[in-house]
């Protein structure tokens, strides 16, 4: 797979980290090598926090993101702050939490992750793994199932709550035809 | 071998149960906490000790105790805490104990910002301590693997050497998650050239020898050696002295066992010298990888650029630098530190481009690459580049 980069950013307690670590596991477990910086502010949650996660078949030099093929805003503030990087790459959003600014000049996907995360679980909680699913549909060298033993692997509680979340994520990138 | 997604902290902490560590003592600051925190899960499980200590000062202390007690021991800190080492840091060097030590550099000065990365403690890891008449050695990872791999050499070196070894990371490699490769057997440790060397007994009754030499067993209070091991100035038998001669001898012996061996200790990386580029970046730990990104797209157009990747920080590698290579050395701070060296050592046309809290962008650098060989006058903002 050639470098693919992910931006997920966020406030503190939405899982923008545990999603980047999934994906970068999910990743190792497709052969496929990762890399994550994680930066945030000092509140435990509530504050804002950023995963620029690199996936590549070869070694990655840059950890950095600087043109994200894959966007996932899960705040306004993120929004704003980071689409001035996106161009050619994908931005998805949640309707319920980020209104895109106009004009909009790269390609946008709504992705309602709490209504579904709230419809397939019964809690907001797992919207994370909504993006994740939608994520991981536009990586086809990182197969589902690596996807969900990640998922499996690294989540502690309501594992398979989580499963759903992340499927439904993935139900939503197939009938949209999304890619990076 | 079992493949990681994990932080270059988790990779510290294998790093160092792999090599044998029995005692870590430290007092946690971001982004250090994280190797305490795995430590003191790790240690019980080996049969080690995990000392949660009252300051860094008493920290280093402990390990430094407990490696004179017979075990390897390891601490770990950031800037504000390395500040607080210099005592028994000296202790350790003047008394030739092994010790590894990790400092995960973030931006200062003093406390900073504590999840942003610094390095501002080059120079200050070359002189921890106070007093002179010694060397130290340094190594610097930019990976998780590196830092996995570069803690069982540090633990190689300190027992070598008889020394403390500091592991100069910082918060990107520290905190920075990333795929590695753990061995689950002595074998598969072996299959990446890494190897553990046993802590041994030194039966006196000359502990602290007037010779460069390496390789002799450090020195272990009780079990029958008659050791001692005070903070001062020792004769070959490990008395206290007063002495001149035994002082110049201890302090020949502190600085020439480490000079006289540095082909152990050196160790870079060159991408792209091949053909002798008229421009060389030079950088280490976290800069060195957007550094790499950078140079391989300005070959991709054609530039002739190249680039150094120091590994070990100290004893400093003059010899990789040449007064007709240009060098534009890259770093995460202002004031300009590695470039001081690369300048001192090349004595040729040198560039500093530094920035203080985050890493620079591959364009950025590829914009002052253009400049440099493109004969542009360098512009001296914060974050561009200026001529040295």
């Amino acid at each position: 797979m050639p470098r693919r980069e992910i931006l997920i950013s966020g406030f503190g307690g939405q899982g923008v980290v545990l999603a980047g670590r999934i994906l970068g596991y999910a990743a190792v477990l497709a052969g496929q090598k990762a890399t994550m910086l994680v930066s945030h502010g000092t509140e435990t949650r509530g504050g804002y926090v950023r995963s620029q996660v690199v996936v590549a078949s070869q070694d990655i030099d840059s950890p950095l993101v600087e043109k994200p093929d894959f966007f996932a805003a899960l705040s306004q503030a993120a929004y704003q702050r980071f689409i001035p990087l996106v161009t050619a790459g994908l931005t998805l959003y949640d309707p319920a939490l980020v209104t895109p600014g106009e004009p909009i000049t790269s390609r946008h996907q709504p992705v309602p992750a709490r209504e579904l995360a709230e419809a397939k679980t019964g809690s907001v909680l797992a919207a994370n793994m909504v993006f994740l699913g939608v994520i991981l549909a536009g990586l086809p060298t990182i197969s589902r199932e690596a996807g969900k033993q990640a998922v499996r692997e690294i989540v502690r509680r309501q594992v398979e709550k989580n499963i759903l979340a992340l499927e439904a994520g993935y139900a939503l990138a197939e009938s949209r035809v999304v890619s990076g | 071998m079992k493949t990681l997604f994990n932080t270059g902290n988790a990779a510290i902490t294998e790093g160092a149960i792999w090599a044998g560590c029995q005692v870590f003592a430290g007092y946690p600051i971001t982004p250090g906490t994280e190797i305490a925190e795995n430590m003191s899960r790790r240690l019980p499980e080996v049969g080690g000790y995990y000392i949660q200590a009252e300051d860094e000062t008493a920290s280093l202390h402990i390990c430094a105790g407990a490696s004179l007690g017979g075990l390897k021991s390891m601490t770990a800190t950031s800037g504000p805490g390395f500040v607080l080492y210099a005592d028994p840091y000296g202790w350790a060097i003047g008394c030739e104990i092994p010790v590894v030590v990790v400092n995960a550099q973030r931006v200062g000065p003093v406390s900073g910002i504590t999840g942003a990365p610094g390095q501002g403690e080059f120079y200050f890891s070359r002189y921890p301590t106070h007093g002179g008449n010694f060397e130290t050695i340094v190594l610097a990872p930019n990976s998780s693997q590196e830092a996995f791999n570069m803690t069982l050499e540090a633990f190689r070196l300190a027992e070598r050497f008889r020394t403390p070894v500091t592991i100069l990371a910082d918060q990107l490699v520290a905190d920075g998650w990333e795929s590695f490769q753990l061995p689950e057997t002595p074998e598969e440790l072996a299959s990446l050239g890494l190897g553990v060397v046993p802590r041994l007994v030194h039966p006196g009754p000359d502990f602290y020898p007037p010779s460069d030499a390496i390789d002799i067993p450090p020195v272990v209070l009780g079990r029958g050696t008659g050791a001692a091991a005070s903070d001062w100035t020792p004769t070959e038998e490990g008395y206290d002295t007063e002495e001149i001669e035994p002082q110049m001898w201890h302090a020949h012996r502190l600085v020439h066992k480490i000079l006289q061996h540095r082909e152990l200790i050196d160790r870079h990386e060159a991408y792209f010298l091949e053909d002798s580029p008229p421009l060389v970046l030079v950088s280490y730990g976290s800069p060195s990888r957007v550094v790499r990104s950078a140079v391989r797209q300005a070959r991709a157009e054609g530039l002739a650029v190249g680039a150094i990747r120091l590994q070990s920080l100290w004893p400093f590698q003059d010899a990789l630098f040449h007064p007709k290579t240009i060098h534009l050395v890259v770093e995460l701070n202002t004031d300009g530190q590695l470039v001081r060296e690369v300048a001192r050592a090349a004595k040729g046309e040198t560039h500093f481009w530094g920035r203080c809290g985050e890493l620079p962008g591959v364009s950025e650098l590829l914009v002052v690459i253009r400049d440099i060989l493109s004969g542009q006058a360098p512009r001296s903002m914060p974050g561009q580049w200026e001529a040295w």
